[in-house]
């Protein structure tokens, strides 16, 4: 058993044992976790990935006259000012107010542009008060000038994560980044075996006021991050899905552009690369145990996102050494992995931290209050009003047409029953193709026979079982105007289109106003 | 040999990469293509016995040629070596070293550009 004060007497002689928690998880497999606790003092843990939930306050200082801020924009990216006159909290995915400039430019860039020393423009409108005359601000600034830039992230180092695929026909565009259709690739965001929370799953040292690495600065950990769970299925201890988080605190003023990454998810938008690195003293042998976690030993699931719901089907469990292999097998194909998170980066912020204890710089500290180990689950949003699920929504009896069918046919068809789509089908009712109003016309104009040359072959359609939101999402993207109703087994059920999803939404709105 | 092929509009109509293929000994593998009646560029790997000779020709027919050794710029500034690009790419251009740093194969590399797009930090550049 070791104090934290012993070690830290250790780190100020110049001869405490610090090891990254890769080094730990061999020492612990070759001596067992009785002697690595013995020999070994603080294990370093590093982290260099997407962190969304993050973002810093400013203190921008007082103009003459003064101004009491109500918007405010810093490079053209929105900050909250609906605090008192002069603050801000800037959040690292709130994109540009340009829409041409949209998601390539957003909060976190510009919180790296911040510590890259850049200047920056500051616009500020306000409503002009008795004290605070002024209604509009328009300046440059860099870190320096602001009184304090401090970074505050509500939720950092998720303790494990899911990996992601698509089982969709077509490429989508997530937070897990572009994910290929039909299983094309997998990716994954945790740094595994070096990651802080999953080097102390049960947060035996670490809590509030914990001092860490952050973005190459002295920074803390000021509690639980938001989404903050303990309740999930844990394998050798860990946690197998997404479970705990932490809010961190750092001076931006201190830190290292190195260690910190504005980027963008295609079609997705801005998030800020956080670098993070959290000293875990090695007290006692289950603490050394638990620091020896080996990637082989952390499990997590591939979940597939093609489904855009709150649960998303698990297609598989895997852990980290599989995934870092680049390649893993679903269903008998080999598909090729990804990692979101940099583990170079992350092998870094464990060096550096390392450094700087031995070094004598950084010094631990004990927990305020240590994380909490129990009794936290992730409630979901329930909403009032349920989504409306496409067999809900009064859609007209499906009237299709047979592949054989005469072009004049279709066409009466079409305008007997007064509708725009005709979805094609076989003898037994499947889905074949799609023909419009708009295809007959064309095929009129080229003098086209046969229906099966004129319809589109490959149809977007609807599932029974999905929101309608989801809907309006998918005939939006595709610049279409319906889309058929089909089952399990491609039977067409229905159609649905642009206009009764308006229709939808104008009797929705009429039911609010009575 | 990787190279880019400009056509000029007055040849676009004309047979050339069959003719050179029926003519030479050489491996022709067209990774890319633009081509419009206005002209048009073509990226192809070429090799065999008599390469040199097929460049000859293709020069003579009025095709401009300019070899190229890289397909794929990485910009060391910008690259964080996460390796989000790595499973995208559909010739197993992009691996992780041992130093968990990103590499790019030139030798690979088909130019697709869905590495360049993918990008969170647009890090990866076609190179024209």
């Amino acid at each position: 058993m070791k104090t934290i004060e012993e070690i830290n007497q250790k780190i100020k002689d110049g001869n405490a044992v610090v090891v990254t928690a890769r080094e730990m998880t061999r020492i612990v497999q070759e001596n067992g976790a009785g002697k690595a606790a013995e020999e070994v003092d603080v294990v370093t843990t590093g982290t260099f990935g997407a962190m969304c939930s993050s973002g810093a306050f400013f203190n921008f200082g007082h103009s003459d006259p003064p101004i009491k801020m109500s918007r405010t924009y810093i490079n053209g990216v929105e900050a909250y000012s609906g605090l008192a006159a002069v603050d801000a909290y800037l959040g690292a995915t709130q994109p540009h107010r340009n829409p041409d400039i949209g998601l390539d430019y957003g909060g976190a860039h510009l919180l790296e542009d911040l510590i890259r020393g850049k200047e920056v423009e500051l616009v500020a409108e306000a409503y002009g008060t008795d004290c605070y005359p002024r209604t509009d601000v328009h300046t440059f600034l860099s870190l320096e000038n602001l009184n304090q830039a401090t970074m505050i992230n509500p939720r950092n180092c998720y303790q494990n994560y899911a990996a992601a695929t698509n089982s969709t026909e077509e490429t989508i565009y997530t937070y897990m980044g572009t994910l290929l259709p039909q299983m094309g690739n997998v990716s994954y965001s945790s740094a595994g075996e070096l990651s802080p929370l999953l080097n102390d799953p049960y947060f035996q040292t670490i809590g509030l006021g914990t001092r860490i690495f952050l973005c190459g600065s002295q920074g803390y950990i000021i509690g639980e991050g938001t989404q903050h769970a303990t309740e999930g299925e844990r394998r050798n201890g860990v946690p197998v899905g997404s479970a705990g988080t932490l809010m961190l605190k750092g001076d931006m003023k201190k830190m290292d552009a190195d260690y910190i990454r504005g980027a963008t998810m295609p079609k997705y938008g801005p998030t800020l690369y956080v670098g993070a690195g959290i000293p875990i003293p090695v007290l006692n042998e289950e603490i050394a145990r638990r620091t020896g976690v080996s990637d082989a030993d952390i499990a997590c699931k591939i979940y597939d996102y093609g489904t855009p719901r709150r649960d998303r089907p698990a297609v598989m469990e895997t852990n980290y050494e599989e995934l870092r292999t680049g390649k893993i097998e679903i269903n008998g194909n080999e598909v090729q992995t990804s990692p979101l998170s940099s583990f170079k980066k992350a092998l870094e912020i464990a060096e550096e931290l390392k450094k700087w204890m031995d070094n004598g710089e950084f010094f631990l500290t004990s927990p305020v209050e240590n994380l909490p180990s129990s009794g936290f689950t992730v409630q979901p949003l329930e909403i009032k009003r349920p989504s409306i699920m496409v067999r809900d929504l009064k859609s007209k009896t499906a009237i299709t047409a047979r592949a054989e069918e005469a072009i004049s046919e279709v066409a009466r068809k079409m305008v007997d029953n007064n509708i725009n789509h005709l979805p094609v089908v076989d003898h037994a009712g499947r889905l074949m193709g799609i023909v419009t109003s708009w295809d007959i016309a064309q095929a009129v104009a080229k003098d086209s026979q046969k229906l099966t040359e004129i319809m589109t072959k490959k149809v977007i359609v609807a599932m029974e079982d999905e929101p309608v939101e989801v809907i309006a999402r998918r005939i939006d993207k595709h610049e279409i105007s319906g889309v058929p109703i089909v089952d399990r087994n491609n039977l067409v059920k229905g159609m649905i289109t642009a206009e009764d999803i308006s229709r939808l939404i104008c009797s929705q709105n009429n039911e609010e106003g009575d | 040999m990787k190279a880019w092929l400009n056509f000029s509009p007055s040849i676009v109509s004309k047979t050339v990469i069959s003719d050179l293929i029926k003519n030479f000994d050489v491996t022709f593998n067209i990774l890319r293509a633009d081509i419009t009646p206005k002209g048009g560029k073509m990226l192809i790997e070429i090799s065999g016995s008599e390469a040199e000779k097929g460049i000859k020709y293709m020069e003579k027919e009025g095709i401009q040629l300019n070899p190229i050794k890289k397909v794929v710029k990485k910009d060391e500034e910008k690259c964080m070596d996460c390796g989000e690009c790595i499973s995208l790419c559909p010739v197993k251009a992009i691996k992780m070293e041992e130093d968990w740093s990103v590499e790019l194969d030139n030798q690979k590399c088909i130019g697709c550009g869905f590495c360049t797009t993918s990008c969170p930090t647009k890090a990866i550049k076609i190179a024209d």
